[in-house]
């Protein structure tokens, strides 16, 4: 069955037991069980009253995501609790603090929603989330995500291959280069009205051609069994899992196939810190701060959850697309 | 009156460490999510923002005494300090425990890493003197030199700000603010200092 995240009313056994002890996935599942058991008996309203802003969704995205099937990936690994995965988050769309997104989030309208696709393909225009996902069979892959600030966690998506979309649009032979562009509204998002930010809205992100055709690379449109919250990039984002966190862009509007290499956010701000491979590297350390190693979220207090870092974030199924890349020059 | 003033003074002061107690208490008897997935970071985080707002606070002192015409909170001067100090020590002393996790062996490569480190420390050991020096007893023995030895509080203050300030990373509003806070109140005291200057020079 899908991992769904449990009823704010009943403890989780994370919350309620030492780290040292987290479920393995395995446990997690049979309490799923236990909790749907107990769910069943509960009124479907109670199920519903959750205290995360705006993670409903439209019933036929729900229903979508309802039926995904399950995968291997990532089925050994120990979950991030679900209130960390959703309040702990950098989507600057809403402000720069972690719980910004978790607190703001709510006033992003996602359904209904379009993206616009050009550049190029054979296939082009402005299509509904509805058109994008008919027929698309969802499935849940469990990733790690690993930040460029040194944190990370593992969370259990509900998306669809990347490559099932793009063939789609049918791109020709030029294009070598897929660009993402996030919704840029200010009404919406408070973060991009901030007089303070260094971020030219919207926030962009690309992909070479081949990243973005692997299999690895995701579509997401839900986590822990239902649909994404705002805070995570409702209702589309990118996930991808060897490469630090802010290449997997959040609420995605428009896609267009280039010809020649995108402008990303990141390394338009800062290029000796951000490059546009970003891929996990604990031998390319940011100017600021060691990749080595991470934190494991959550982490303690007195005990930090630090683990070390792996290339491309222990992906190591996509080293091809990199083999003769100077890994220190293209970061 | 003074001690009434004292003792509210003390009280809200120690209310920022009140909470971080509490919370720290509470995530460790199974709260584990009361200071979000990142407890260490958020303790480093309050603490320093709260040595920060005592330093400016510290700052303020003289020159709001002199526009509000309110000598008396020149009293009040050294209990500001000794929270800068406290909250700076407790900062200094979570970012050990917390995120350096004592591996000092790795203290040299995070420097170079983060020259922000180097600063923060460096203004925390000019701070030292300074509260240890703060007792009556002191300012007698020092007698002029005590004057002297506590305007550290100038270049430490700078060291602060823009310790904080290499930290943007995308929003720059509070770390400008408070840099801004700092330089204003700096130049409150050069625009004093030239203008006895000058008004001595008419004296004479």
């Amino acid at each position: 069955m899908i991992i769904k995240p449990h009823n704010p009313s009943d403890p989780l056994a994370s919350e309620i037991t030492p780290h040292s002890l987290y479920l393995k996935r395995r446990q997690f599942i049979g309490q799923g069980a236990a909790l749907a058991f107990a769910a069943s008996a509960l009124p479907a309203q109670a199920l519903q009253s959750r205290e995360d802003p705006g993670s409903s969704g439209s019933p036929w995205l729900r229903e979508q995501i309802g039926s995904a099937r399950e995968t291997a990936f990532g089925e050994d690994e120990v979950l991030t609790p679900y209130s960390s995965v959703t309040q702990y988050n950098n989507f600057y769309e809403f402000g720069t603090g972690k719980d910004d997104p978790y607190r703001y989030a709510s006033k992003l309208k996602t359904d209904p929603w379009s993206v616009t696709v050009d550049g190029e393909c054979e296939v082009k225009g402005t299509f509904s989330l509805e058109d994008l996902l008919k027929g698309q069979q969802l499935e849940e892959r469990i990733y790690r995500l690993r930040c460029v600030e040194a944190w990370s966690m593992v969370i259990p998506w509900i998306g669809f291959p990347l490559a099932d979309l793009i063939k789609r649009f049918k791109p020709l032979a030029s294009a070598k280069y897929i660009e993402f562009i996030t919704l840029e509204d200010k009404k919406q998002m408070p973060g991009q009205r901030s007089a303070f930010s260094t971020i030219d809205w919207p926030y962009r992100e690309g992909l070479r051609m081949d990243e973005a055709m692997h299999l690895l690379t995701l579509m997401a449109v839900g986590l822990y069994g239902e649909v994404l919250p705002n805070q995570n990039g409702a209702p589309l984002r990118l996930v991808v899992p060897w490469k630090y966190g802010f290449k997997s862009i959040k609420s995605i509007v428009a896609i267009r196939f280039r010809e020649t290499m995108p402008r990303t956010t990141w390394n338009d701000i800062a290029p000796n810190e951000y490059g546009f491979y970003a891929n996990v590297n604990p031998q390319v350390d940011h100017p600021r701060w060691s990749q080595a190693s991470e934190r494991r979220l959550p982490s303690g207090l007195f005990k930090p959850n630090r683990i070390p870092t792996r290339l491309f974030n222990g992906y190591s199924e996509v080293a091809s697309l990199y083999s003769g890349m100077d890994l220190h020059k293209y970061y | 009156m003074i001690r009434l003033r004292r003792i509210v003074l003390f009280l809200l002061g120690i209310t920022p460490f009140l909470y971080i107690g509490q919370a720290i208490v509470r995530l460790q008897s199974g709260e584990w999510d009361i200071l979000g997935p990142e407890p260490g970071k958020a303790v480093v985080w309050i603490t320093g923002t709260w040595a920060f707002n005592f330093l400016l606070l510290t700052l303020a002192v003289t020159p709001l005494r002199r526009l509000l015409k309110q000598p008396w909170l020149i009293q009040h001067r050294r209990m500001l300090g000794l929270f800068t100090f406290f909250y700076a020590s407790l900062h200094l002393l979570s970012y050990f425990a917390f995120l350096l996790e004592w591996r000092f062996a790795e203290l040299g490569a995070e420097t170079i890493k983060r020259p922000y480190l180097l600063l923060g420390m460096t203004a925390w050991l000019l701070l030292l003197p300074l509260a240890v020096t703060s007792t009556r007893g002191w300012q007698r023995r020092l007698k002029q030199g005590w004057k002297r030895l506590h305007k550290l509080i100038y270049p430490l203050s700078v060291l602060v700000a823009v310790h904080y300030l290499l930290q943007i990373r995308s929003s720059w509003f509070e770390p400008v603010l408070y840099a801004a806070l700092v330089l204003c109140l700096l130049l409150l005291r050069w625009q004093k200092a030239t203008a006895t200057k000058h008004a001595d020079g008419h004296n004479s």
